[in-house]
């Protein structure tokens, strides 16, 4: 089976955009936010403890 | 990380079938870099029984009259001519990556072939790049008897291999395709962090406490890695470039984890099409060769008075694992440079391109854990697949198995350390004999990077789209942040200073 292009690709995207599902806005923040609270616990311990 | 050869030739027309080879190979591949990388280890260890096999290796010094750079590396084998030392160690890799190609089912006449020329080409480099004009740092002028030099240290050789490299891969095609059989940087780069863990384990031993807070400093940072840039990449491209799923997923973890094995892993585990995840790693590999070359000189003009920033700098910025230990390397040699050159201090070689490979070591362990956890969320989130189970033993599928070479010896050394402490400088020898097989690694690494980043191709295949969030995302955000992560974990923590 041939595969298309990535520049044909790329213009089927542009065409079907898919919106944002509330669980990929979930994920997005759950991770992100968990990342910058985790940061602030792992400097303090990497400053601190070791 | 997938094989990079198979992964950018099958750039232009990709296949279900093509991703099943990569997938074949790069188990094959992972597990033949361990044992190489344990052979050559083993091999120096008989040093500790007074047998010295691995003596005979060439090693090249900073240079000024060509004919005195060249000499075997033990000074039992002193009175072997430089040729036949250089000789003998091209005949040992080659008897060596031969039984790895056959296991790889490569074509052996091929390989032998391009290994020849790539052997050839990547120690001359090593050669040009010792001239010490080019290498000598300020305190070996004198001796050197030369009234200036580039200062970049004898590492230099792996920008000129790079170089040598881009040059065959860009503007000699039919040289590229005749040398594919050989182009493997990721079994060389692999084979060589194997061999760099007992290097490690001997930094470690001379100064444990630092070790230990490299390595808690630096599984700290990974995380932070994956939690704080994966989210907006994946968002940036799915909101502002219109990205779907399919091809998000992949792109963010290639730009923001470890390349190509995390674009590969992502892109099994949301079941997108191969053509995906083999876009983005070559993309992957195009940044990453213009990280490798621009990151290094910038740690070393901003970062030279924070040595260990730079090094985890380099880890969590560059992408790939060949060009992110390369670019440690390369940034180790031009920071000690540069901190001796200005203010007189020596660090200890090693710790900083040390720092690069702990962080990106640890990169690769996670990237098993965040395919898994990505497989769950998509088939019981996203694209249900009613009655699908996502395994746990595919995190271990996963798993880039270099990686427990990699640990082996750098828990071998430290065990022998610890246990006879008296065994210690033996032990240093070793690893400095081995150590010349991981330059040779290395350096074939940096050609190989060259010869499979064939820029203008990429582009063809148009690629301007990728490569914008790939540009916007690197450049605009994931450098940053990691500078900034680096920073919070690293600054403050220096190498052993040696003199200053």
């Amino acid at each position: 089976m041939t595969e298309p292009r990535i520049a044909e690709e790329l213009e089927k995207m542009e065409s079907e955009y898919e919106p944002l599902l509330p669980v990929e806005r979930k994920l997005i923040w759950y991770t992100f936010s968990t990342g910058v609270v985790l940061l602030a616990i792992f400097v303090l311990i990497s400053r601190w403890f070791v | 990380m997938a094989n990079l050869t198979t992964t950018l030739d099958q750039a232009t027309t990709p296949s279900q079938g093509d991703a099943m080879a990569i997938a074949q190979t790069r188990v094959t591949e992972d597990w033949l870099a361990v044992w190489i990388g344990l052979f050559v280890f083993a091999l120096s260890l008989a040093l500790l029984f007074g047998i010295d096999l691995l003596g005979w290796a060439i090693t090249t010094s900073i240079w000024t009259m060509p004919s005195k750079a060249l000499g075997p590396a033990s000074k039992h084998f002193a009175n072997l001519p430089a040729p036949l030392s250089l000789a003998a160690t091209y005949f040992f890799l080659l008897v060596v990556l031969l039984v790895g190609a056959k296991a790889l089912r490569a074509d052996l006449k091929r390989f032998a072939a391009a290994f020849t020329a790539i052997f050839i080409v990547s120690y001359a480099c090593w050669f040009l790049g010792s001239w010490a004009y080019i290498a000598a740092t300020p305190d070996k002028r004198p001796a050197l008897k030369i009234a200036w030099s580039l200062n970049l240290t004898n590492e230099s050789g792996f920008i000129i291999a790079l170089l040598a490299g881009l040059v065959v891969g860009n503007f000699l095609p039919g040289v590229a395709r005749a040398l594919k059989e050989a182009v493997r940087p990721e079994l060389y780069i692999k084979t060589a962090v194997v061999i760099l863990g007992g290097f490690l384990g001997i930094a470690a031993l001379e100064q444990r406490q630092l070790a230990t807070s490299v390595i808690f400093r630096g599984i700290c940072a990974i995380i932070e890695a994956y939690l704080i840039y994966w989210p907006i990449v994946y968002f940036i491209s799915r909101r502002y470039f219109g990205f779907s799923r399919e091809w998000a997923a992949p792109l963010a973890s290639g730009i923001s984890i470890c390349g190509v094995s995390a674009a590969i892993a992502t892109g099994s585990a949301i079941r997108a099409r191969p053509i995906v995840p083999i876009m983005v790693s070559s993309l992957v590999v195009i940044f990453s060769v213009i990280e490798l070359m621009v990151l290094p000189f910038a740690a070393q003009h901003f970062l030279y008075g924070q040595p260990m920033v730079a090094g985890a700098w380099m880890g969590l910025a560059v992408k790939t694992d060949g060009a992110a230990v390369a670019s440690g390397a390369i940034t180790d040699a031009l920071i000690r440079a540069k901190a001796l050159a200005a203010t007189g201090v020596v660090y200890q070689a090693g710790w900083i391109m040390g720092v690069s490979a702990t962080v990106k070591v640890f990169i690769d362990v996670f990237i098993g854990v965040w395919a898994f956890i990505l497989a769950w969320i998509w088939s019981a989130k996203i694209e249900r697949r009613p009655g699908e189970k996502i395994r746990v033993v595919e995190i271990w599928q996963r798993f880039p198995k270099f990686i427990l070479g990699y640990v082996a010896t750098f828990l071998i050394v430290l065990a022998i350390g610890i246990a006879v402490p008296g065994l210690i400088p033996k032990v240093k020898a070793s690893m400095a004999q081995a150590n010349l097989f991981r330059s040779i690694f290395f350096l074939m690494t940096f050609f190989a990077i060259g010869v499979l980043s064939n820029f203008r191709k990429l582009w063809q295949e148009g690629i301007a789209k990728l490569a914008a969030v790939y540009v916007l995302c690197l450049f605009g955000y994931i450098i940053w942040v990691g500078l900034l992560i680096s920073w919070l974990f690293f600054h403050g923590v220096l190498p052993p200073i040696l003199k200053g």
